[in-house]
């Protein structure tokens, strides 16, 4: 009997316990617990993520389904990040909108800890796990406020488009392991590195199937239709998480599967990652161009925003996955301002999303006002935010690998989306003033919003930060 | 022989089924067809050699799952007469992409040979049988290689649990409800008085 | 014909997997039989799973299908529930009728 080694996989150890520990607390406390129960998670994701920087190098565990490395850590302090500011996002706003429950924090939780999976997945059998155990989370988070019609019609409509996708994606991983003869991403490696010729057709297959249903998951056009309804029907805080650590979670997936085992196949799968990643750009940029429903326009941003991510992946070099890193970092700061700024609009009679809302807030709310011109600006790219960073790595990666069609089209579908991010701050600043918003945004919603903003601004002073990070991380997917 | 025939039988009763589980016009009769696909499916494992995943299936599919969406067809009485209407208009186009798209897999399939490295990555080699049963040899090491992947599924199982009750469970008001704790708490001399009436006074 | 191999049991899976993804995209009135598709999409990937397992002679495919038999029983657990959750809200689960918001 030998116990394998726990210390790579100490931060998932660490959350699962503490997950049923206040799972036990809140099922004795009752309802009255919501609040001790959201901090006590934020604090056990964060302290999750503090156990994650002891690590250092590469390990394999668990018979090597789990392995632990700069890459893997990099994408889970994202989603340390994307999961605790969502659970305090969600304190305040579940409580005027009368969803308090513990279980919320705790379902969070949870699927944190299968993004954890996800991201250290080194099997497809883990893989397949971990992305179930995010998923059933998120499922039931979406349909939380389950007396409202639209939550439980997006918790449905995800729920049905999720199981389908997890279908796909486990009929393409039994074709690879058949045909592989192993679901380790070391033994596939292996396999496909010293193959002569052509791969096997049953590979390509069971690839193309496992790309679909990774593309359902980062939401990527055309396996994009859920994500507008459940971005509009989910309560807010769970539409803010829904936009950011779910995404990085899998885009770190289709990062490692791709370039890891699947690397040598690169002109096999190059085609695929670009044509949806095209798609993805110019739908997300031309379809939010009517959207007046803000959640609605966030959902066709992100479906772009990840189009440009994927072209980072599709150069299939180190330098375009480190671009693909630094650019879900900074989606991730852009994205949790721009939520934040959508749980502040609130009026006496209840939450407004419609963008015509935001008229005059320039006068009403000054500093609010800039605060979301300023992460507009960032999403549509223009110098010297953040966001304008993010998609220059990704383009300079994409012109090195050759893909000049590619970084150009990235570059046009980015001018189109630009005009609805410009329209939006005309609305702030030029429109005649609507009626006030409440100012009743909360301290924490106040500090997240100013530290996100601060990112986005002053991000060209010191961008060395991350991006030597996502350099070392980006490296160690090409070692070996 | 026999086996060749066991198989075909199987096999075309579980297509059969599986037919009729999207077409039947009443959602029962669907669930009913579903168990009877799984029925033939753990057949189809038996015959193979894997008998353990075939009575695993048995269990918790028809004994379980079904059971549930039995449960939830019959919860939800949906009025099922025009269940069926506009299945036959789409009927055409999407049989006819979905035989071309089984012909591919079919022809995928046939395709497939025994990877040649298959010796050096194989990562758990399937005892023979005279050592250890089917049953046994996953026991060995299903503990003990995917320890992870089963403590995995296991935290998905208890997520799946507390999404359903937090979806579903209702506490109801004004239900009267037995405190047991409290019943046996009560002792006599907090409930039972003596007093002394004095005759002829009344109480 | 008589000599039954590995790709009469992927034929099996594959007609099973057609049928499911069959019953998902034409399925207009009744979300139960989406969510009875989904199962018989798993069930062709079991059989593929075990089928390879078997030929292969490595029990990773039956630890798999195993797993996948576990998981596809909790997916079943949420989805009824967010089912439940839906009708009585709605009070109806036909396909064509889940439209409230445009997608």
């Amino acid at each position: 009997m030998v116990i394998p080694n726990l210390t790579p996989a100490i931060a998932e150890i660490f959350l699962a316990c503490s997950g049923m520990l206040l799972l036990v607390y809140g099922v004795f406390r009752g309802d009255s617990s919501v609040r001790s129960v959201s901090w006590l998670s934020v604090l056990s994701i964060v302290i999750a993520g503090v156990f994650l920087s002891f690590g250092d190098g590469r390990n394999l565990t668990f018979n090597g389904q789990f392995i632990a490395d700069d890459y893997a850590r990099f994408m889970k302090w994202l989603v340390v990040l994307g999961s605790s500011l969502a659970v305090v996002m969600s304190i305040s706003y579940n409580k005027t909108e009368k969803i308090e429950k513990f279980e919320y924090p705790i379902l969070i939780l949870f699927s944190t800890l299968g993004m954890f999976m996800m991201v250290s997945a080194n099997d497809l059998i883990s893989l397949y796990i971990g992305l179930e155990l995010q998923s059933l989370a998120l499922y039931v988070v979406a349909a939380f406020r389950r007396d409202s019609l639209r939550s439980s019609e997006a918790g449905l409509k995800y729920f049905v488009l999720g199981a389908l996708s997890s279908g796909m994606l486990l009929y393409g991983a039994s074709m690879i392991y058949g045909f592989a003869g192993t679901t380790s991403f070391d033994g596939l490696a292996v396999t496909l590195r010293g193959g002569t010729g052509e791969p096997a057709v049953g590979l390509i297959v069971g690839l193309v199937f496992l790309i679909t249903g990774l593309a359902f998951k980062v939401s990527a056009v055309p396996f994009h239709m859920w994500t507008p309804d459940v971005y509009e029907g989910a309560p807010t805080p769970v539409t803010a998480f829904f936009a950011v650590a779910p995404k990085i979670a899998a885009m770190a997936l289709f990062v490692r599967l791709l370039i890891g085992p699947f690397g040598v196949l690169l002109s096999e799968w190059q085609q695929v990652i670009i044509l949806i990643s095209v798609a993805s750009m110019v739908f997300g940029a031309v379809a939010a161009l009517w959207q007046t429903n803000i959640k609605r326009l966030l959902a066709y941003s992100s479906i772009g925003h990840v189009g440009y991510a994927l072209v980072g992946l599709a150069a299939g070099s180190e330098a375009g996955v480190r671009g693909v890193l630094i650019y879900m970092a900074i989606y991730l700061a852009m994205n949790v301002g721009t939520f934040c700024c959508v749980l502040a609009m609130r009026r006496s009679s209840g939450m407004v999303e419609n963008i015509f809302d935001l008229a005059g807030l320039s006068r009403n709310q000054p500093v609010l006002a800039f605060a979301f011109a300023a992460l507009m600006f960032s999403m549509a790219g223009i110098p010297p935010l953040a966001g304008f960073f993010g998609k220059f790595y990704i383009f300079i990666a994409a012109v090195d690998a050759g893909l000049v069609v590619l970084a150009i089209l990235g570059v046009l579908s980015s001018v189109v989306s630009a005009f609805y991010y410009l329209r939006i701050i005309k609305i702030m600043f030029f429109d005649e003033s609507a009626e006030r918003f409440d100012r009743a945004i909360t301290g924490e919603i106040r500090l997240i919003l100013t530290v996100a903003t601060c990112f986005v601004l002053f991000f060209f002073l010191r961008p060395g930060l991350i991006v030597e990070n996502a350099e070392s991380a980006a490296r160690v997917l090409f070692v070996g | 022989m026999i086996a060749a025939i066991a198989f075909y039988c199987f096999s075309a009763v579980a297509v059969g089924s599986a037919i009729m589980v999207i077409s039947a016009r009443n959602p029962v009769h669907s669930v009913l067809f579903l168990i009877l696909t799984f029925f033939n499916a753990a057949g189809l494992f038996i015959l193979i050699g894997a008998e353990f995943i075939a009575m695993i299936l048995i269990v918790v599919y028809v004994g379980a799952v079904a059971v549930l969406f039995l449960f939830v067809v019959m919860m939800l009485d949906i009025g099922f007469a025009q269940m069926r209407e506009g299945f036959l208009q789409y009927l055409p186009v999407g049989g006819l992409i979905g035989i071309i798209l089984a012909v591919e897999l079919i022809l995928v399939g046939g395709s497939w040979s025994l990877s040649s490295k298959i010796q050096q990555i194989r990562s758990s080699p399937t005892p023979s049988l005279e050592k250890m049963t089917n049953t046994h040899a996953i026991g060995n090491v299903l503990y003990t290689e995917y320890i992870y992947l089963f403590q995995g599924a296991g935290l998905t199982l208890l997520v799946a649990m507390v999404g359903a009750i937090v979806l579903t469970l209702r506490t109801r008001r004004g239900v009267k409800k037995q405190k047991i704790a409290k019943q046996i708490a009560r002792r006599p001399e907090d409930s039972v008085k003596l007093h002394n009436v004095q005759t002829g006074s009344g109480v | 014909m008589f000599d039954i191999g590995l790709a009469h049991y992927l034929t099996v899976a594959a007609i099973l997997f057609t049928l499911g993804i069959f019953g998902i995209f034409l399925n207009r009135k009744n979300v139960i039989i989406i969510l009875m598709s989904v199962e018989l999409i798993l069930l062709a990937v079991n059989i593929n799973l075990v089928s390879f397992s078997v030929f292969l002679e490595d029990l990773t495919g039956q630890i798999f299908a195993m797993l996948v038999l576990t998981v596809a029983a909790a997916e079943a657990a949420i989805g009824l529930a967010i089912i439940v959750v839906y009708f009585r809200n709605r009070g109806t689960i036909a396909v064509e009728k889940i439209n409230l918001m445009k997608g």
